[in-house]
């Protein structure tokens, strides 16, 4: 069965060969048989794609260890979830399951525009088969995923216990969604500047390619925070790891990608910045993948060097020559038809939101390849931890905050006073007044009092926003004011969808802010019966029982909660040891409040005295960080909802040439 | 033309800030990263710098046991370049705190070690370390302090 794998992949690659070049000669020579014979091969390479991944998914399910892959990740008394997830547990499995969501992806964008874009579709698939070369090239001649041993094993070496919980089934997933899926605007922008076609059809063609991109970045990035604060046990959820900022910084540009578009869509401006945006954005994730890899950054995710490091740096030089050279190649038509106005607009607004965000992806590469630069630079490894991040990002982030509260509402071209104090007096005075409040409620901390009426501030305009289309509403129709709201919501998805987003992202900020400013850490080592205050709690440790399975030795703590003399909780923090493989793990005992989370870590245990250290977190507000991102996940989905076609509206004719697109 | 240039003196006033903090963020959280070879080499300089250093735990080297500030860990870090049986030159390391779920009390664990060099030992603020081996997608390993 295996061998049916690796010979798939091997006349995928070949077949991907064949898709970039007949693509790109049916554009040259304007032969439309060979731009679809370019098509069909690409579907042929995502079935075999397909068949190569199902070779390899039968391996580990059936527990064919003769495989080397399979022996690695896999045992026989594996749960079937973390079987499966096995499949990208590994270096050659995760490649194989790139190429597999490229490939994937290329066939729907294939069959979607198989009316439209005409022009533009043997070049998006040319781009989007060249890099499903590279991967299949790195499976198929650097990291095999079907090598056989020697010898078949009689048991696997079995994933890792860190890996076996069910993030390990959700969080590689969406981020390879979210990384994936940034090469289809990519393909497009490319398919653009050859064609010369540089209005916003490319724009409109992806939107929903770069919002479900997006949508996966933010979830994936979320599933690993919240995966590192559940299992990890070290109390926070964000260390600024190299492999962290690897995924955080196309989820920068791809934002501000997002809000920059929507200004060439509008006013045909920033047609030059969009395209270094969406290459960029592609570009990081390359390189993302690729720092996940290689031991270039020394993180805890990669220790060992690898031999990918080369090929990957090979692959995104190529890409990055090829995309520069072609904007500037098309540079004098990318030029504006319009011109910023004034600083008071909803123009300037977004094109500071982008500065600001490129910043933070700026200052966050900086950071992470510092290492690297100052020892080619100095000859000796200088690395900057949280702290540097931190203190760059905090500033630029409430920056963002301040926008995210503006651009919404603030008007075109250039904002009157009027308009000003129309839309802004009034929650300007609420984040104000919030301000106040906390600050007569005792907090001093005046980076987080700043944040929390930024928040508030904002909360106010996304609520005046509804208020008055709800109203608008009701005065035009007479609607009750729920079926207003929904109709409202329906009937301008995108503009209300990202208001709910917005809504997440405060609550994220909250959450961030609450942890930042406010967390609080003990460090103890307690008898039975000892008692420490902590946030306001009382924590009473009652003392620690083992218990014993074939598989798994338990201990575990007891650790009363009590406020103002009652007991009102009892939280386990438990440390679990593994049996084979040999692997002692943490178990966080976990007390979440709307107020925040009380975070217990079970450390050391001596058996003979009956001491044991515990690790005790505080961390205020944090619950607004999953919350918010679930409310970031419905504002998406609310955005990114088709509409009906049919509509009782103006039809959109199309001119000059330009292909009808589907909303 | 005046429009651009307000807004082009605003942009490059923001890339300034920006550069401003991570200029200062960088002369004030930087701390070097080395091998054991170069910490030896490079000691007395050293001496009360933070410091982070890579290596590999020398077995039968670690001592632990719960004092009342938390757990103490003390060990020998070496360098096993080739996987030697025996390092040439090794550090000791002192850490109180949680350690590391995947740190080996019997040895071997590659760790990576930050902290000052003080008094000959190398008080550590944190013992991070790694995944297994080979590419593991996703979780990073063991607890900081």
């Amino acid at each position: 069965m295996v061998d049916v794998g690796a010979l798939a992949i091997a006349i995928a690659w070949v077949f991907a060969l064949y898709a970039v070049g007949m693509s790109l000669a049916g554009a040259y020579w304007r032969k439309r048989d060979f731009v679809a014979s370019g098509e069909n091969a690409s579907l042929a390479v995502w079935g075999l794609t397909c068949i190569a991944t199902a070779a390899l998914l039968h391996a580990l399910v059936t527990h064919d260890f003769n495989l080397e892959y399979v022996a690695h990740y896999s045992s026989t008394t594996l749960p079937i979830q973390y079987t499966i997830a096995a499949l990208w547990g590994g270096q050659a499995g995760s490649l194989l399951f790139w190429a597999l969501l490229l490939t994937s992806m290329t066939a729907v964008v294939l069959l979607q525009n198989r009316e439209t874009n005409r022009e533009f579709m043997p070049y998006v698939n040319a781009v989007l088969m060249t890099v499903a070369v590279f991967f299949l090239s790195m499976v198929l001649f650097i990291t095999p995923p079907f090598q056989r041993l020697a010898f078949t094993p009689a048991e696997g070496q079995d994933l890792n216990p860190l890996l076996q919980n069910y993030w390990m089934t959700i969080h590689p997933p969406a981020l390879y969604l979210g990384f994936v899926a940034c090469a289809v605007p990519f393909a497009f922008a490319v398919a653009a500047l050859v064609t010369g076609k540089l209005g916003d059809v490319w724009i409109r063609s992806t939107r929903r390619w770069t919002l479900f991109a997006w949508f996966f970045l933010s979830m994936g990035n979320l599933f690993g925070a919240e995966w590192a604060y559940l299992v990890l046990g070290w109390g926070g959820y964000w260390a600024w790891d190299p492999v962290e900022n690897a995924a955080f910084m196309p989820w920068l540009t791809c934002t501000a990608f997002l809000h920059s578009v929507m200004i060439q869509e509008k006013k045909n401006m920033l047609k030059v910045w969009n395209m270094v945006l969406v290459i960029l954005t592609f570009l990081l994730t390359i390189f993302g993948t690729f720092l996940t890899r290689s031991g270039v950054i020394s993180s805890v995710h990669s220790f060992t060097q690898s031999g990918l490091g080369p090929f990957f740096m090979g692959f995104l030089a190529l890409m990055a020559v090829l995309s520069v050279g072609l904007v500037l190649w098309r540079l004098p038509l990318l030029k504006s038809e319009n011109q910023l106005d004034s600083m008071l607009s909803r123009e300037s607004a977004f094109l500071l939101n982008n500065l600001v965000l490129v910043g933070i992806a700026f200052a966050v590469f900086w950071g992470t390849i510092f290492p690297v630069i100052s020892e080619a630079v100095r000859g000796v490894k200088i690395t900057v931890g949280p702290p540097f991040f931190n203190r760059v990002n905090a500033p630029l982030g409430l920056i963002l905050l301040f926008l995210t509260g503006v651009g919404p509402v603030i008007a075109w071209r250039r904002a009157s006073a009027r308009n000003l104090q129309k839309n802004f007096l009034l929650p300007v005075a609420v984040g104000f007044g919030a301000g106040l409040a906390l600050f007569a409620a005792g907090i001093r901390h005046y980076a987080a009092l700043l944040s929390f009426s930024l928040c508030a501030f904002v909360m106010v305009t996304v609520v005046v926003e509804f208020y008055r289309g709800v109203r608008a509403r009701q005065a035009m129709v007479g609607e009750n004011p729920f079926t207003a709201l929904v109709r409202l919501v329906g009937k301008n998805r995108r503009r209300y969808g990202g208001y709910i987003v917005h809504v997440g992202v405060v609550m994220m900020f909250l959450a961030i802010t609450g942890t930042s400013a406010f967390r609080e850490e003990k460090q103890i080592t307690v008898k039975p019966g000892d008692t420490f205050p902590l946030g306001g709690y009382t924590l009473r440790y009652d003392g620690a029982t083992g218990r014993d399975t074939p598989h798994i030795s338990y201990l575990v703590g007891t650790v009363a909660i009590l406020k103002d003399g009652k007991q009102i909780d009892t939280l386990y923090p438990e440390k679990r040891f593994y049996k084979k493989p040999e692997q002692p793990t943490t178990e966080v005992a976990i007390r979440s409040t709307l107020g925040g989370d009380l975070y217990l870590v079970l450390g050391a245990y001596d058996n003979a005295t009956s001491t044991a250290t515990i690790q005790a977190y505080v961390n205020p507000l944090i619950g607004f960080l999953w919350w918010g991102g679930v409310v970031l996940a419905l504002g998406t989905v609310v955005t990114i909802w088709p509409a009906r076609v049919a509509a009782r509206g103006p039809v959109y004719v199309p001119s000059r040439g330009e292909s009808v697109v589907r909303e | 033309m005046k429009k651009t240039t307000r807004f082009l003196i605003a942009a490059l006033v923001l890339v300034g800030a920006v550069a401003y903090l991570m200029y200062t963020g960088v002369q004030q959280t930087a701390v070097y990263y080395l091998t054991i070879e170069e910490f030896l080499s490079k000691r007395e300089a050293l001496a009360d710098e933070g410091v982070r250093v890579a290596g590999r735990v020398a077995p039968g080297s670690v001592s632990r046991r719960i004092t009342d500030r938390g757990e103490e860990l003390k060990f020998q870090l070496g360098d096993f370049k080739d996987d030697k049986a025996a390092p040439d030159r090794t550090i000791p390391v002192y850490f109180v705190g949680i350690v590391p779920d995947m740190f080996k009390t019997e040895g071997g664990s590659d760790v990576i070690v930050e902290g000052t060099f003080r008094g000959g030992t190398l008080q550590a603020q944190s013992v991070l370390t790694s995944c297994p081996s080979k590419y593991e997608a996703g979780a990073p390993g063991g607890a900081g302090s």
